[in-house]
């Protein structure tokens, strides 16, 4: 029988690889959601288990990148083949900085200790942050996957809620007092809250490959120099 | 369009512009020149031909009759009689000649280009060569003394026309079989090696019906030369006036031979013998032509085109 | 041992999907002579069963020429030499008592330029293995080894309405997949592919590499290729065939797979060829 599409195979892995890759962003929002669950209970425990699976995400991350540079080392893709192949080079990197930014939380709770937090203000509006977040890989995911560049624009203004929020933390932590204890535990939660907020952009980047994917062009969405 | 004024001496001088280049009428009446000499070269090749079709036309017609086609000559002295005796003669003797020549021919010709390798190919090709220069008389006193040896002096057969006929007719197919064989291009005998065919079987199945088309053309091209052939003719099949199809026994009459005759010995009715000379000759060049024709329909009809 | 040719055409029931059975090629120390020329010298590798190999390499190699010693076409050349030994499954080709011909027919071959028959028809072309090599077919035998032939090479659909046309009105494409359907009527174990496509457009190109991916299920491929991109694209294994200077014989270089000899390949005079820094 003629096949109907040719280099079937070629487009089956590309496909394969695609999926692999978001993926990956699945893995990060379920390490997001336990390193919320572990700052909101000190889980020390918890916080051991996020580090250590983020072998898992890496290992996703060797894999479909492996994938990737064989596809365009055999297949001469073009076009939107080669496009989708660099944002998805990129998406990858983004989620493993994504997974690296939980095990940078992760790590800190130990360090806050196992009494009770100092100010549970902050604790409050990271573990908002956590949650927007969330929402935002699961949207990004969407948005390649669907290849929605609106929904992918729209990833700037709920990453603004959670800079909103980062800044919040950060007047909260000035606020914090003069002790050298309470001092310590509000630098580490700051510490914290950064790594989200930069999880976070990551988000961001990821809409904009979308837009490189559709479009073919390369524009930053809104970033440290180009505030919207 | 520059002017080659950087590198002067040593590039074409070209016109400063293609316009400028009109002027080359020089050329152009050379052109028409060459193009009248040639046609004028052409036209004087085709004189003696077209000059030789019109004398033979115009003086075999008279001798042309139903007679002549069904009559013999059996006890014939006069005006009567016709020539159907050397039509079937010559119908049978190259028929044989042909039946013998065409199987040698193509084998060899197989055996040449499919099998021939190294000196004993180069041996066989140049003794084909010089065979296709043999004079006629020779291959007919050939075919005499072969028969003789068996047979006695004085023997005549149509047969051994057909023999004479065949030595010179055999080197011309071997070579316009050979020429169309190597045609046959290789890969599609590797096409079939690759398939797992013995190579008899390839060039039998693959070669021959491929080449087909070439090898009867040049067959009948080959019976066509030979048709009239007059000198081995008269040394073996001898003269006779009655019909005769029997190519094995007594002798036979053939068209060639049939007007040699009447123009040698007319007997007391000149004219009619004339006439019927050219007649035969008329009748040999009208089967000449209609072998060709047909060559050339069969070519058509079956030619393979291979990319 | 090798079958005699009347075991050629098995009952087409038994064949509905498989035909022939792939089997591995071993090249051991083998070198190819013209005459006193030395083509190509000590090449020792292994041909994979269903698995897609390509030889690359520039011109004059000799990568053609170790193609055509693995079916015995090599020694058709006047004054041909073969030294060394082709194995198919264990048994040596080259060997004492063995018929060329039936190796051929175990091992089939595909040319660069489409070659059918000018004389036959399609159905013909493709039956052409059985008519010159078996003895008498059954018609309705015939007729299911040319549907499966046909289909197995994505041909069926195209001309099954023409089949008593010539083979020679297709397109460049269709006739070099009716030479694969002929090839493969006669259910040979390894299909030999000698620049397939060079001769074809870009899309039919594709059409027969699609093709060759489906084949690689059934028999084991090797195919010549100078497009390196279609080495990449198409085959599993790549072997590297190079030359040190012309007049010197071509020898294999490197041999792996295709996805290292294309990402990191071991030699450095792979990595310059395949990324086009000569030949």
């Amino acid at each position: 029988m003629m096949p109907e599409i040719a280099r079937a195979g070629y487009l089956e892995e590309l496909a394969t690889l695609e999926a692999s890759a978001l993926g990956g962003l699945d893995l990060v929002n379920v390490a997001l959601g336990r390193t919320m669950e572990a700052v909101e209970h000190q889980d020390v425990e918890l916080a051991q288990v996020v580090i250590a699976d983020d072998d898992r995400i890496d290992g996703r991350y060797l894999e479909v990148h492996q994938g990737l540079i064989t596809l365009l080392a055999t297949q001469s893709p073009v076009a939107t083949d080669l496009r989708l192949i660099s944002a998805l080079l990129h998406v990858l990197k983004g989620i493993e900085r994504m997974g690296d930014q939980c095990v940078n939380v992760c790590k800190v709770i130990p360090l806050t200790g196992n009494y009770a937090p100092v100010d549970p203000r902050m604790v409050e509006l990271i573990l908002k942050m956590g949650g927007c977040t969330r929402s935002l890989i699961v949207q990004a995911k969407r948005a390649f996957e669907e290849r929605n560049v609106e929904m992918a624009q729209d990833l700037v203004r709920r990453d603004d809620v959670v800079d909103e929020l980062n800044r919040e933390c950060f007047h909260l932590a000035l606020e914090i007092g003069e002790d050298a204890d309470r001092r310590e535990w509000g630098m580490t939660m700051l510490l914290a809250a950064r790594a989200i907020e930069r999880i976070g952009d990551n988000a961001v980047d990821i809409g904009e490959q979308v837009a490189f994917v559709v479009t073919g062009l390369f524009r930053e969405f809104e970033d440290a120099s180009h505030p919207s | 369009m520059e002017s080659a004024s950087v590198a002067a001496g040593t590039s074409l001088a070209r016109p400063s512009s293609l316009l400028a280049s009109g002027a080359g009428w020089r050329r152009r009446a050379k052109d028409r020149l060459m193009t009248v000499l040639i046609g004028g070269a052409f036209a004087l090749a085709m004189v003696p031909l077209i000059s030789l079709v019109y004398e033979v036309t115009k003086r075999g017609i008279p001798g042309l009759s139903l007679a002549f086609f069904t009559e013999d000559a059996r006890g014939v002295v006069g005006e009567g009689g016709g020539a159907s005796h050397a039509i079937v003669g010559t119908l049978v003797i190259t028929g044989v000649a042909a039946l013998i020549s065409v199987p040698i021919g193509i084998m060899g010709a197989i055996y040449l280009n499919e099998y021939g390798q190294g000196r004993l190919r180069r041996a066989l090709t140049f003794f084909v060569d010089v065979m296709t220069g043999i004079p006629s008389i020779v291959a007919g006193l050939f075919a005499y003394a072969l028969f003789e040896l068996f047979l006695g002096p004085g023997i005549r057969l149509g047969v051994m026309g057909s023999v004479a006929l065949s030595v010179l007719m055999i080197p011309i197919v071997i070579r316009s079989a050979e020429e169309v064989l190597k045609i046959v291009p290789d890969h599609l005998r590797e096409a079939a090696y690759a398939l797992g065919t013995p190579k008899w079987k390839t060039i039998v199945k693959v070669v021959l019906p491929t080449a087909f088309a070439g090898l009867v053309t040049g067959v009948m091209i080959a019976i066509a030369r030979i048709v009239g052939e007059t000198a081995p003719l008269l040394v073996t099949t001898g003269v006779v006036d009655s019909m005769n199809s029997d190519p094995f026994h007594g002798r036979m009459q053939n068209l060639a031979v049939y007007a040699y005759n009447e123009y040698r010995s007319p007997g007391v009715f000149k004219q009619a013998a004339y006439d019927k000379a050219w007649a035969a000759a008329l009748t040999l060049i009208a089967i000449v032509m209609l072998l060709n024709v047909a060559a050339r329909l069969v070519y058509r009809r079956y030619k393979t085109e291979i990319r | 041992m090798f079958k005699p040719s009347e075991d050629v055409v098995a009952d087409p029931k038994e064949q509905q999907g498989l035909a022939g059975g792939a089997k591995t090629i071993e090249a051991r120390d083998v070198n190819l002579f013209y005459g006193d020329f030395h083509a190509v010298q000590d090449v020792t590798m292994t041909i994979a069963p269903n698995k897609v190999t390509a030889l690359i390499g520039s011109s004059g190699c000799g990568k053609t020429t170790f193609l055509r010693s693995l079916n015995r076409m090599h020694e058709l050349t006047p004054g041909a030499r073969v030294d060394g030994h082709v194995t198919l499954d264990g048994e040596d080709i080259y060997g004492k008592g063995v018929d060329p011909v039936e190796v051929r027919r175990l091992i089939g071959m595909v040319f660069q330029q489409p070659n059918p028959f000018p004389t036959m028809s399609i159905y013909d072309n493709v039956a052409a293995g059985l008519n010159l090599n078996s003895r008498r077919v059954p018609k309705d035998r015939k007729d299911a080894v040319v549907e499966r032939s046909l289909r197995g090479a994505n041909l069926w659909e195209e001309v099954k309405d023409r089949l008593d046309k010539p083979g020679s009105g297709l397109s460049g494409g269709q006739q070099q997949r009716l030479c694969i359907a002929r090839a493969i009527a006669v259910e040979p174990e390894v299909l030999l592919m000698d620049e397939p496509c060079s001769a074809l457009d870009p899309l039919a190109t594709l059409a027969i590499e699609d093709l060759i991916a489906e084949l690689k299920n059934r028999y084991t491929i090797v195919i010549v290729t100078h497009n390196m991109q279609q080495a990449a694209r198409a085959s599993d294994v790549t072997a590297f065939f190079n030359l040190d200077a012309t007049g010197k014989p071509g020898h294999l270089v490197e041999v792996g797979a295709t996805n290292e000899i294309f990402t990191n390949p071991t030699e450095k005079q792979t990595e310059d060829y395949v990324s086009g820094r000569f030949g």
